[in-house]
């Protein structure tokens, strides 16, 4: 996971000026599992998600003319992944639009070594348990800055929503995690 | 409640978005509340545990496979082929970010001005910073509101000519016998291989060279012969009318000042920074700066327009370090060390 890829703004500079497909390859690899993950919480199909991930993908490279007018590449293509993981949903639907609040969203606590000593079995359900209840646009915003590290204002951006919520949707979120901790540890 | 206050603050840490003063905070409360130590050991563990956990997303490199086969049509066989030449080894590339300019509109185009060969043009708008590689190998680095100009033929002539209007940082390539020479507006330097930041914003009645490495030659535009040398931290700066500051050298019979100084790194907080090429990294640092000088400052990096309502405001000074801050960020802060209240609407700034 860790090759050293070249920054977002050099490949995009890369794939505007040059046309270059090995840089929009790289790119792809860059965004991809990020756009992937993030259609697959909406969405909840592999073959979807990886449909409209791919789908966003080209739209990145179809427009590689106008690519590096926009600020932010990263944010963009999460913003396209989201309007077009909502078209999905919509699709086959007259009447009632699907909005982001309507979507169910797990959290994942998956802890990928073994050896982890804290969070064990059943602690990990309670957690699970215990976010389970939060709205969509809470667990968005955990999913968001946790999974791909997005700062607040990029996440703000994506969920069309302000800093400030994001930053009051994330502290929601931790706290209804250190709750059970609190519990289980008997902590202050 | 604390407890609370520090889940907010461990969220924020987390995050990334933190403030250093929050982090402070933080680690004050959690002297205080041992126990919060694990919180901040599970909620790590829980945040971590996400970055390994890619077993169910497929892998890009098949991915982009399916995906070039998917939309075949859209990638000319060519398209790698014929840009071969054009571009740079993967080296070189870590150097050309420059090329970003594109997006900043870079053209050449017939100018009639200098001897009527082609020219190219960047320019960087405001609220934005760019480097590039010229054809010499020079970097630069332009700073917000700014254009470089050189002759399309630049690499060939023996002396290496460029204009600039605004802000850049040269780390020129020393090449034997082939002087770098900068024309801006009113000052021009000449150099072989240096590291030098030169100011010269046409609004702004200061232009300024400061000098990090190697020398430099300089001259007003106008008075040639009157060189002056810097040394490494030396900074000059010409000012265009009269002012009260000291000064070492006056021009004869202008009203125009020359002042040559040290160039002291400053101390804010824990860091050193140097005032004058730290916006090359992205930091807008400045040291008790009244807000009627920091204005202009503040149009070009945050690409905003501001008005100010009461002459009072204009004279508040301050000393600060901003680096991703946005415009509403920033004056937030400064608010807490002046009483002054802004309104901002779409890129106007207006501060009560």
């Amino acid at each position: 996971m860790s090759t050293s890829l070249p920054n977002l703004a050099e490949l995009i500079s890369h794939i505007t000026l040059y046309n270059s497909e090995k840089a929009y390859r790289q790119l792809f690899k860059l965004l991809y599992p990020s756009l992937y993950r993030f259609c697959h919480c909406l969405l909840k199909s592999r073959e979807l998600a990886e449909e409209t991930a791919n789908d966003v993908m080209i739209t990145l490279w179809r427009n590689r003319q106008h690519l590096s007018e926009i600020q932010n590449v990263r944010v963009y293509s999460f913003v396209i992944a989201r309007n077009l993981s909502l078209n999905v949903l919509n699709r086959g639907r007259k009447r009632d639009m699907v909005a982001l609040e309507d979507i169910m969203i797990e959290i994942e606590l998956d802890t990928p070594n073994p050896e982890q000593l804290l969070i064990n079995g059943e602690l990990k359900k309670k957690l699970e348990n215990a976010t389970s209840a939060l709205p969509a646009r809470s667990k968005l915003v955990f999913k968001l800055i946790r999974e791909d590290g997005l700062s607040y204002k990029e996440t703000a951006e994506i969920l069309n929503i302000s800093v400030k919520t994001v930053d009051a949707h994330l502290v929601t979120a931790v706290k209804k995690l250190t709750a059970i901790l609190k519990a289980e540890f008997k902590l202050m | 409640m604390d407890t609370n206050k520090i889940i907010e603050l461990l969220a924020r840490k987390m995050a990334g978005e933190a403030t250093a003063e929050e982090l402070k905070q933080l680690d004050e409360l959690i002297l205080r509340y041992p126990d919060a130590v694990y919180y901040e050991e599970i909620l790590k563990e829980i945040w971590e545990a996400s970055a390994g956990n890619a077993e169910d997303v497929p892998d890009p490199g098949q991915a982009y496979l399916l995906h070039q086969l998917k939309y075949h049509q859209d990638f000319p066989v060519q398209a790698d082929h014929a840009t071969k030449s054009a571009e740079p080894s993967e080296n070189m590339f870590s150097l050309a970010v420059g090329m970003l300019i594109v997006l900043l509109v870079c053209f050449t185009y017939w100018n009639v001005r200098d001897k009527g060969g082609p020219e190219i043009r960047i320019s960087v708008a405001k609220g934005m910073r760019r480097n590039f590689v010229l054809p010499d190998g020079t970097l630069v680095w332009l700073n917000s509101g700014s254009k470089l100009s050189y002759a399309a033929d630049f690499n060939q002539k023996d002396a290496r000519k460029v204009h600039l209007e605004g802000e850049a940082f040269f780390d020129v390539k020393h090449l034997a016998g082939r002087p770098f020479i900068v024309h801006t507006e009113k000052i021009s330097v000449k150099v072989l291989g240096t590291a030098f930041n030169i100011q010269a914003y046409p609004e702004d009645r200061t232009s300024e060279a400061t000098l990090l490495r190697g020398s430099i030659e300089l001259y007003v535009n106008g008075s040639a012969k009157q060189k002056v040398i810097l040394s490494p931290s030396e900074k000059f700066a010409f000012r265009e009318e009269r002012s009260r500051q000291k000064s070492n050298i006056r021009t004869k019979g202008t009203r125009n000042l020359i002042l040559i100084d040290h160039v002291k790194p400053l101390k804010i907080g824990s860091s050193e920074y140097i005032e004058e090429t730290s916006w090359k990294d992205n930091r807008l640092v400045f040291k008790n700066e009244s807000l009627a000088e920091l204005k202009p400052k503040f149009e070009r990096w945050f690409n905003v327009k501001i008005s100010m309502e009461s002459p009072l405001t204009g004279t508040y000074r301050f000393t600060g370090v901003f680096t991703k801050e946005s415009i509403t960020e920033a004056l937030t802060a400064m608010q807490l060390i002046k009483p002054f209240t802004f309104k901002l609407s779409a890129h106007d700034v207006i501060i009560h």
